[in-house]
């Protein structure tokens, strides 16, 4: 009977190890993704360590949820995405919407040829709308589909959003100020 | 493909597979440079995306995770352990009101007169304690033992608290006693009778000196009491 009892206790640990490796790989491999993209999303970097501190405990709890590896990026960017409304839902009373609000230079590091700083500038500048499709796409490396998935959305308004993304950084490129109202597609 | 379609898509979609814009890109080079210059502006985009992690981040990440598990596992601890935890806490901070004043030096007293202490003392020590050894012990206090108490197994100098005294162990009748010989002047506090659970114990002042008798039996602590009473001189 003890020796059984100990079979199965080192089975658990054995399965803790092997859910601790899991979980240590998974961060290693996105952890920058997943932070640059609540970085996008966030525009502010202590709020966005946290959405992602947050994410990844979550992660831990269900890990075993995640059956496919090549998944876990879109299933981090789930929670990622939910964690970040439940900072909304908490902070009802006092919500401002972080568009509105004007940060002097939000994702400024210092580090950034001038060139980055700019354009980092137009695609903070961006609405949300416009904004996440593009990080998924770009940054995330998410297909049409992928992106419609997250989003809830269906694939042509997906790419109606990146065309007017895209199309909105050209002109502020160019310095056309009135962005993107008059490209309808 | 017209000129607007074909923008469109490589608006939305650069990196495009689709085999009509590749077509339409290869028949045109006006379509080619505009995608080329679509997908610079995309690696640019790229770059600019490209923020700088925080330090360790990692690391902390992995940390924290640790830490959640910790304190969870700390949280999951039933309701009753806070419970007895709150109760033996009650217990004991009304123990120590019970016995505030001389708790030190009461708390030394049983402690001496555990049977593990005991144990110890008796075995280091020699099976009957002769009078005249006793005496010798005694002159410590300026006191001499006129009359034999009873049987003396063991005469040691112990630290009570931080008060040196002479500690005896004597045979009553239903056990082994214990006989402190303590200087009054450091023991002032004392109470004359005391207790707990196992052990009854009096004191008493003879002169220069406080005898302490503590055993388990208060018949046998009241007897020792009264030959003690009448053999110690200071």
């Amino acid at each position: 009977m003890f020796s059984r009892n100990k079979n199965l206790s080192s089975s658990v640990s054995t399965d803790m190890m092997k859910k601790q490796k899991r979980y240590e790989a998974l961060v290693k491999a996105l952890h920058a993704d997943i932070f640059r993209y609540a970085m996008w999303l966030i525009k502010d970097k202590a709020i966005a360590e946290d959405v992602v501190q947050e994410t990844f405990l979550r992660a831990w709890k269900s890990l075993d949820s995640l059956k496919d590896e090549g998944a876990a990026k879109s299933w981090l960017i789930t929670i990622l995405r939910r964690e970040n409304a439940r900072r909304f839902e908490r902070k009802q009373f006092d919500l401002v919407d972080i568009d509105d609000v004007s940060v002097a230079d939000p994702i400024n590091f210092g580090d950034v040829v001038l060139e980055h700083r700019e354009l980092r500038r137009i695609i903070g500048d961006l609405s949300e709308e416009y904004r996440e499709p593009l990080m998924m796409q770009i940054l995330m490396g998410f297909s049409g589909d992928e992106i419609a998935e997250q989003l809830n959305l269906n694939k042509n308004t997906v790419m109606t959003r990146l065309f007017r993304a895209r199309n909105q950084i050209k002109e502020a490129l160019l310095g056309d100020q009135t962005k993107g109202e008059q490209v309808n597609g | 493909m017209d000129e607007l379609s074909f923008r469109r898509t490589i608006y939305a979609e650069p990196n495009t597979t689709d085999p009509d814009v590749i077509q339409a890109a290869k028949d045109d080079p006006a379509k080619q440079a505009f995608w080329d210059e679509v997908k610079a502006m995309d690696a640019q985009l790229a770059q600019a995306m490209n923020i700088p992690i925080p330090e360790n981040f990692a690391d902390k990440l992995i940390l924290r995770q640790g830490m959640d598990e910790f304190t969870q596992k700390r949280q999951k601890r039933p309701w009753y352990v806070a419970m007895a935890a709150s109760v033996a806490m009650v217990v004991g901070v009304s123990y120590m009101t019970l016995f505030a004043g001389n708790s030190g030096l009461v708390n030394d007293v049983f402690a001496h007169v555990s049977h593990e202490y005991m144990a110890k003392e008796l075995a280091m020590s020699s099976q009957t304690v002769s009078q005249e050894a006793l005496n010798e012990k005694m002159t410590t206090f300026n006191g001499t033992l006129s009359e034999e108490i009873g049987e003396v197994v063991s005469a040691n100098y112990c630290y009570l608290d931080t008060i040196r005294s002479l500690h005896m162990i004597v045979k009553g009748e239903k056990g082994l006693l214990s006989l402190f010989v303590v200087p009054q002047s450091k023991s002032q506090d004392l109470k004359e009778e005391f207790s707990n659970d196992e052990l009854v114990g009096t004191s008493f002042l003879l002169a220069s000196a406080k005898i302490i008798i503590v055993g388990n039996d208060r018949d046998d602590v009241a007897q020792l009491q009264q030959v003690a009473q009448s053999s110690f001189r200071f």
